[in-house]
């Protein structure tokens, strides 16, 4: 099955419990949560607990009778369903800070096949090769932003580049690491996906 | 670019809730998105090993950006700088040793000057020969003439032209008084370094006193330099 677009056929096939739909299911949407979350929660507990609420409640919704009336919405549902649990999840961090807490120890790594692996390893060469290909000064630039953490425009002032300059580093680096990228791990998207 | 300037952490609050609302829904999007923020993980996981690999000069230079020199600022190398300063050096002490106590001499002291008499063109007189030296250079008498009948005039202007035509010196002196009679002369002294071969021409001219001029003489010789 090729998935194009979510549809009443997927969602019918995520309540019945299609294996092969629920992992993809998990796995795209949970690329999304993971891009989506980390910005605002500092803790990979807390971000865990949010995207597995996230997924509980999107499930149980969708079991009901009635379902969801748009099934092409799916994505949209899923990222609204996120956002009341990460609303909920400021409050109750609020009052108690027990998921959002600092210094609680990180969750293992979950086990990866072979595949996976070397996939890993392939997407981590093609990014050196990447990185490898700019020029210093590029790479002192991404580094100052993204390891460093430091303010944008003082970086850029810095540099002697505006913010366009910077976003269009990125985006060719991003373009040129996409190829690879679906190479790999793509086919978890609905546009190639097999299930 | 919305992805870019979505992981640049670029977007306001609301922009940022609209943008995720599209990115779950539309799948290109999200891939794009996907594609980037995994590029940014393993770029910030890489970095730190990559930058530290490279040669040092290479890092050196790329912490900051690079400034743009000015290529004037070069000549202030010591390579360039402490030549030329020396040079200046000797120059200078070459003025100040020989050149300006030479000039100060001259100055100061009485020379002789030959004076070469010359003829109104004018007046009828033909090209003059006059002989001198570069070392002492020559004197040319110049006459004001006031006749009676003469308009007034309350300055003369000598204009002085080389072989080649071309305005050598020009300079003013004041009428002489109301009692003056006949003609008043001057030396028009030249150095000897000014001095060519060939014809040159003096143009007296009076000026009157609405500033109109008119030329009332004009001399012309064929300098004939001896060394």
């Amino acid at each position: 099955m090729q998935f194009h677009s979510f549809d009443a056929g997927y969602v019918q096939s995520l309540c019945a419990g299609d294996r092969r739909t629920q992992e993809h299911f998990v796995g795209y949407f949970t690329a999304l949560l993971q891009v989506k979350l980390r910005s605002r929660l500092q803790s990979l507990h807390a971000i865990e607990d949010v995207r597995q609420e996230t997924f509980a409640r999107v499930l149980t919704v969708l079991r009901k009778d009635g379902g969801l009336r748009q099934p092409e919405r799916l994505g949209a549902f899923v990222n609204t369903v996120c956002n009341h649990v990460l609303f909920e999840q400021y409050r109750s961090s609020s009052r108690s800070e027990s998921l959002d807490a600092e210094g609680r120890p990180e969750l293992p790594a979950l086990g990866a096949d072979a595949l996976d692996i070397v996939a890993a390893r392939q997407i981590k060469e093609k990014v050196r090769e990447i990185l490898l290909d700019l020029s210093p000064r590029d790479r002192s630039l991404l580094k100052a932003v993204f390891l460093d953490e430091r303010d944008r425009d003082e970086v850029c002032r810095e540099f002697g580049v505006d913010r366009q300059y910077l976003r269009v580093l990125l985006h060719r680096a991003k373009q040129e690491f996409k190829a690879e990228y679906v190479k790999r791990i793509g086919n978890q998207a609905p546009l190639a996906a097999n299930a | 670019m919305a992805a870019e300037r979505y992981l640049l952490d670029e977007l306001t609050p609301d922009a940022r809730e609209a943008f995720e609302e599209h990115l779950f829904d539309c799948p290109e999007c999200a891939l794009d998105l996907r594609a980037g923020a995994a590029f940014v993980d393993e770029a910030k996981a890489q970095l730190p090993e990559i930058m530290a690999s490279l040669p040092a000069p290479a890092r050196a230079g790329t912490g900051r950006p690079k400034v743009k020199r000015n290529h004037w600022l070069a000549w202030w190398r010591p390579a360039f700088a402490a030549p030329a300063f020396a040079a200046l050096l000797i120059v200078l002490g070459y003025q100040n040793l020989v050149t300006f106590p030479a000039l100060r001499t001259a100055a100061n002291q009485p020379r002789l000057v030959p004076l070469a008499p010359l003829h109104g063109a004018t007046r009828g007189a033909a090209h003059l020969t006059v002989t001198a030296d570069r070392k002492h250079g020559v004197a040319l008498p110049v006459d004001l003439p006031l006749e009676p009948g003469i308009a007034n005039y309350i300055s003369y202007s000598i204009d002085l032209y080389d072989p080649q035509g071309r305005l050598a010196f020009a300079g003013v002196v004041a009428a002489p008084g109301e009692g003056a009679r006949g003609d008043q002369p001057f030396s028009l002294v030249i150095p000897g370094a000014m001095l060519r071969n060939g014809a040159y021409s003096v143009a007296v001219s009076g000026v009157a006193p609405h500033g109109e001029r008119t030329v009332i003489e004009r001399y012309v010789y064929d300098l004939l330099l001896t060394d």
